[in-house]
């Protein structure tokens, strides 16, 4: 089901925490809303399921105006951080909960909570507590719950941040599968670029109660409307470098060298400031745009190594190549930038 | 309104039930009654109009003429339609006609003229019992006699023919009434009672001393039976909770069999020639080392409870990093733990304090105020105005008045204690925002 | 905790502390089943005598003590059950529902919970007169009750504060109502916390003595409290050991309740401090 919010204005006491904003999700579509904390992005997702009202602006499923509809009619699934199981109940009682509410029949409540069971895989953990359950198992238990009433949405509130490194990898594509196979619109919130960029269609960038940019991960990655969602995106993050415009070439600040600058940009005048974004994998050895450095850090990742390179001004470039490279801390390198494959931005922050 | 406003307001009705009528109420009341002259000689209903030999030794000082004043207190017996009528329902028709016909509208001072003219009557009863009872059916007189109403009050003066005029009606009415009245005078006599100020100094030694044992006896505990190894510190703990659990009745029971003068310490103490003597009464300061020791091991005991769950609350890495830093143990507690114990320190004695300057049942089961009034605190002072004494006369209004001093007390410290809890977290508006 | 310091001194200081509180405790023991000769500290005899106020009144005029327990269990146990029963909807609405006059509630709450209510007693003591609840036994429990209140529904508050958000926003995005949220999802939750409310509640109204001194002081609403003072007080020559008989019987229960329930009541302690 399409879901759209329109004009959506959120406010606690006297401040505006999300101003007229506005957002569509596509049927069967999972989007994320990423954004570091306190970005608003929570807030956007207790409006869709219905917990915070909405101060102004309209929500719709399809077509129909949900803005008021309390959240118990809302038909909403959630999945909270902490998975919120029902501690006093065992796993069956936990998933058929909102059935039970609805007041379906006993023998309609056991298929549907035996189908769903088989569909997050935990047929054989019905009859336990949710306590003796493992992180990852309580998502799956979670996810259950907050899908067996069929609902139109399905909302993830940081659903993988409680567990440890290995079951989040698993869980990461656990959830896009069911979400899939299910075909239910979904929103995830999150604040780690990596599960939004790995499990989403589309990323929904969030700063300061603003949608920044929405696109897909790879276009976002590519090309970031902002130094903000630059800086964002990628891990191990982006480099910047700060200098002068000087015709096409960039004079880097405090220093000698400089940069030319890519022709596909439309520069801003002489002598004015601009920051040149500059991704690890794109300074490397045979680029063609040469910089001086001094290495100042080491960081060996198994299939790939990190180089930190100082430059003569201080400001430091990052690079990330394959390992076998015999360098060593100290080692002074001139590495090469590829213009093209750089992202350029004005002093506000604003992409050129 | 939303419904789940409605079903909050639902949720809250029987708690705002309950304390308006035993909270809000009391409290008004407590203010209203301070107004009164209520006590047990007035009772606490309306009163009545009764007039009594006291009324009339004290109508003069008031201003009443004294010669109406011994008038009211005389019997008068008057032949009336109405005396005639029980006369004539209890010893016959003929000897109402007679007397009504030979003495009607007559009146006599006392009693025994009238019995002498009914001697006269041809159809008279023929005991002389029977004459007095009979004669007593004309009795008009006021003196001793209860009239609930000022209206039949005042019917009755008229009857007895005064020639009272309007003020003097009035006035014989203000001090006939036997009810309670509206005065302010139990402040005053608040302000210059010399046992009040008694009673405010005992308060003032009472609560200092017992609160620097409770915090400090208590802090003492926590801290040793912290440092302790498990099992030692659990016995002590054991022993330590006793004080707070024990009812108070059998508490302090155990502590008059301690101090009797047959009790423990007289016993013990006659192996070393000590002549025995009760240790709780026998003088004031025995007195009040036992009144601040009672309260105090209580004290103590709630104090080690609330400071054990606050050491507890700390961090042990704290504790071994200054251990591995070379802070001996009393650094230890001077520099780590007492610092992190500032607030459960500052929160318990400011709650004893108001908890030690109203309660009373202690010393009342202890000392009850002795010997003298040595101990007598404000708090025990109010119970012994209003609702315990020996006299039996018990003031309600003063009492009242007493404790309404406490009240306002109490409601300027829980204020306090408001901003002491950190009040605006504690409002948070719930996160379901329904 | 590493021992670098010597136990010994700290333990003998607290044992000489200790010492009147385990006198008085032991002969509150001992003194029930034995004789001691005046003035001596050792019994020498044991008898089970001092117990015969269980089978006939200790003197003449007395109650049956059965009777006063009886009493004893009406007036704790109702106490504790209102006192129970409403703070736990009062509870819930202070920590988790929006309403008016919410945070006007909540100061309300708070500052009787501080509010030293014995300062009360004379209005409550001249109300029940008037309303004819005076010296009844229902007169001591709504009072007891009321008095009790705010201290409950503070500490309930105190245990759904710890219940997480999370499971209630569950329970209304998979369709529960609030009240349903709260009977079937929040409330099995707290559990313990009532458990300990109810016992906490009942230890107190248990070991009240004022209220039922002052406003049922006679003899066919009488608490073992007012009994036990009544005994001690009336009494010419105090016959300390049928005292102490009494009093432990009084204690029993007290005593029997805090070994089993130790854990559950000291986190009553550590929420609530009313002292």
């Amino acid at each position: 089901m399409r879901i759209a919010l329109e004009n959506f204005t959120k406010t606690f006491g006297d401040t505006a925490v999300i101003e007229n904003m506005n957002l569509e999700i596509a049927s069967g579509e999972m989007l994320a809303l990423l954004g570091p904390s306190g970005c608003g992005k929570s807030t956007t997702l207790f409006a869709v399921c219905g917990i915070h009202r909405m101060d102004g602006g309209r929500l719709l499923f399809g077509d129909k105006d949900v803005t008021s509809v309390p959240s118990q009619n809302r038909n909403v699934g959630v999945v909270f951080q902490n998975y919120a199981l029902y501690p006093h109940m065992n796993i069956y009682e936990n998933i058929a909960f909102p059935l039970k509410i609805r007041k379906d029949n006993k023998k309609t409540i056991d298929e549907k909570v035996q189908e769903i069971a088989e569909l997050v895989h935990i047929p054989e953990l019905l009859d336990r507590k949710p306590i003796q359950l493992s992180g990852g198992q309580q998502q799956r238990v979670a996810l259950a719950r907050a899908l067996v009433r069929e609902p139109d949405v399905l909302l993830l509130d940081e659903p993988l941040a409680n567990l440890d490194a290995k079951l989040r990898l698993e869980m990461r594509s656990e959830i896009r599968r069911i979400q899939q196979k299910t075909g239910i619109t979904a929103i995830l919130v999150t604040h780690d670029q990596v599960e939004a960029m790995s499990m989403c269609d589309r990323i929904a960038i969030m700063d300061k109660g603003q949608i920044v940019q929405l696109s897909t991960p790879k276009d976002m990655y590519e090309n970031p409307a902002s130094e903000f969602v630059a800086g964002f995106m990628g891990n191990p993050p982006i480099s910047f470098l700060d200098g002068t415009v000087d015709e096409n070439d960039l004079r880097l600040a405090n220093s000698s060298q400089s940069l030319p600058l890519s022709s596909n940009i439309s520069l801003p005048n002489d002598g004015e400031t601009l920051r040149l974004g500059i991704r690890p994998e794109h300074f490397q050895p045979n680029y063609p745009a040469k910089l001086s450095g001094k290495i100042s850090f080491i960081e060996t990742q198994g299939r790939e190594v990190l180089y930190d390179v100082t430059l003569e001004n201080g400001d430091v470039l990052r690079s990330i190549q394959s390992s076998g490279m015999p360098h060593a801390i100290g080692e002074l390198v001139t590495w090469g930038i590829d213009p093209d494959k750089t992202l350029a931005f004005a002093a506000n922050g604003s992409r050129l | 309104m939303r419904r789940a406003h409605l079903l909050g307001l639902g949720f809250m009705a029987p708690a705002l039930l309950i304390v308006c009528l035993f909270f809000l109420a009391p409290v008004i009341m407590t203010a209203v009654f301070s107004f009164t002259n209520m006590s047990s000689g007035t009772g606490i209903s309306g009163g009545a109009y009764e007039v009594t030999e006291k009324t009339v030794r004290r109508l003069p000082e008031h201003g009443f003429p004294e010669a109406k004043a011994e008038m009211l207190a005389q019997d008068v017996y008057r032949i009336d339609p109405a005396g005639l009528t029980a006369l004539g329902a209890g010893y016959g028709k003929a000897l109402a006609d007679e007397v009504g016909k030979s003495l009607s509208g007559k009146t006599f001072n006392g009693r025994r003229d009238l019995e002498r003219a009914l001697k006269k009557m041809k159809a008279r009863p023929r005991s002389i019992r029977e004459i007095k009872v009979a004669a007593d059916l004309f009795k008009r007189s006021v003196l001793n006699t209860r009239y609930e109403t000022e209206d039949a009050f005042v019917a009755a003066i008229t009857d007895l023919d005064l020639k009272l005029d309007t003020s003097e009606r009035a006035l014989l009415s203000k001090v006939a009434y036997t009810g309670w009245t509206w005065t302010t005078e139990n402040y005053e006599l608040i302000a210059t009672l010399p046992s009040t100020l008694r009673a405010a100094a005992n308060t003032l030694t009472y609560v200092g001393f017992t609160l620097a044992f409770n915090v400090g006896f208590g802090l003492f505990l926590a801290l040793a039976t912290f440092y302790l190894p498990g099992a030692q510190a659990a016995t002590f703990r054991a022993i330590w909770i006793l004080p707070r659990i024990l009812p108070p009745v059998i508490y302090i029971m155990m502590w008059k069999w301690l101090t009797w003068d047959t009790g423990f310490i007289s016993s013990f103490l006659s192996n070393f020639d000590v002549t025995p003597r009760n240790w709780m009464l026998h003088s004031d300061i025995n007195a009040w080392v036992s009144i601040v020791l009672i309260n105090g091991f209580v004290g103590a005991s709630l104090g080690m409870i609330l400071f054990s769950s606050a050491l507890r609350a700390i961090p042990s890495s704290m504790l071994y990093a200054s251990e591995v830093d070379g802070a001996s143990r009393l650094q230890q507690i001077w520099y780590i733990i007492l610092p992190q114990l500032r607030w459960p320190i500052l929160f318990t004695t400011a709650y004893q304090t108001l908890s030690l300057l109203t309660s009373f049942d202690y010393i009342y089961l202890s000392t009850d105020g002795g010997p003298g009034s040595s101990t007598e605190v404000w708090a025990l002072y109010t119970f012994h105005t209003a609702l315990n004494n020996y006299g039996g006369a018990l003031q309600y209004g003063l009492g009242a008045a007493l404790a309404l001093v406490l009240v306002v007390i109490g409601i300027a410290a829980s204020l306090v204690y408001l901003r002491l809890f950190n009040f605006d977290k504690l409002v948070a508006k719930p996160r379901i925002e329904q | 905790m590493t021992s670098n310091f010597k136990t010994w001194p700290v333990t003998l200081l607290l044992a000489v502390l200790s010492l009147p509180i385990v006198i008085m405790f032991a002969y509150l023991i001992v003194d029930t089943v034995t004789d001691t000769t005046a003035g001596s500290l050792i019994p020498d005899r044991f008898t089970l005598e001092h117990w015969r106020f269980l089978f006939e009144p200790p003197q003449t005029g007395r109650a049956d003590i059965w009777a006063v327990t009886l009493n004893t269990f009406l007036f704790a146990g109702s106490t504790s059950l209102i006192v129970v029963s409403v703070s736990v909807t009062s509870g819930y609405a202070l920590s988790r529902l929006n309403m008016p006059f919410r945070k006007f509630f909540l100061g309300g709450v708070l500052t009787l919970h501080a509010f030293p209510t014995v300062t009360l007693i004379i209005a409550i003591f001249l109300m029940l007169q008037m309303t004819g609840l005076y010296n009844t036994l229902i007169g001591v429990i709504l009072v007891k009750t009321a008095l009790e209140l705010p201290f409950g529904i503070w500490i309930m508050k105190g245990f759904y504060d710890t219940v997480p958000w999370e499971i209630e926003m569950a329970g209304i995005a998979d369709g529960a109502d609030r009240f349903t949220v709260w009977r079937k999802l929040v409330l099995p939750q707290v559990h313990p916390g009532l458990a300990a409310l109810g016992l906490f509640s009942f230890l107190s109204a248990w070991s009240e003595f004022i209220l039922p001194q002052v406003l049922a002081p006679d003899g066919a609403s009488q608490v073992l409290s007012t009994y036990m003072q009544n005994l001690i007080k009336d009494d010419r020559a105090p016959d300390f050991n049928l005292f102490k008989s009494v009093g432990l019987f009084y204690a029993l229960p007290v005593m029997t309740i805090y070994l089993i329930f130790n854990q559950k009541l000291m986190n009553i302690y550590g929420g609530g401090t009313k002292g």
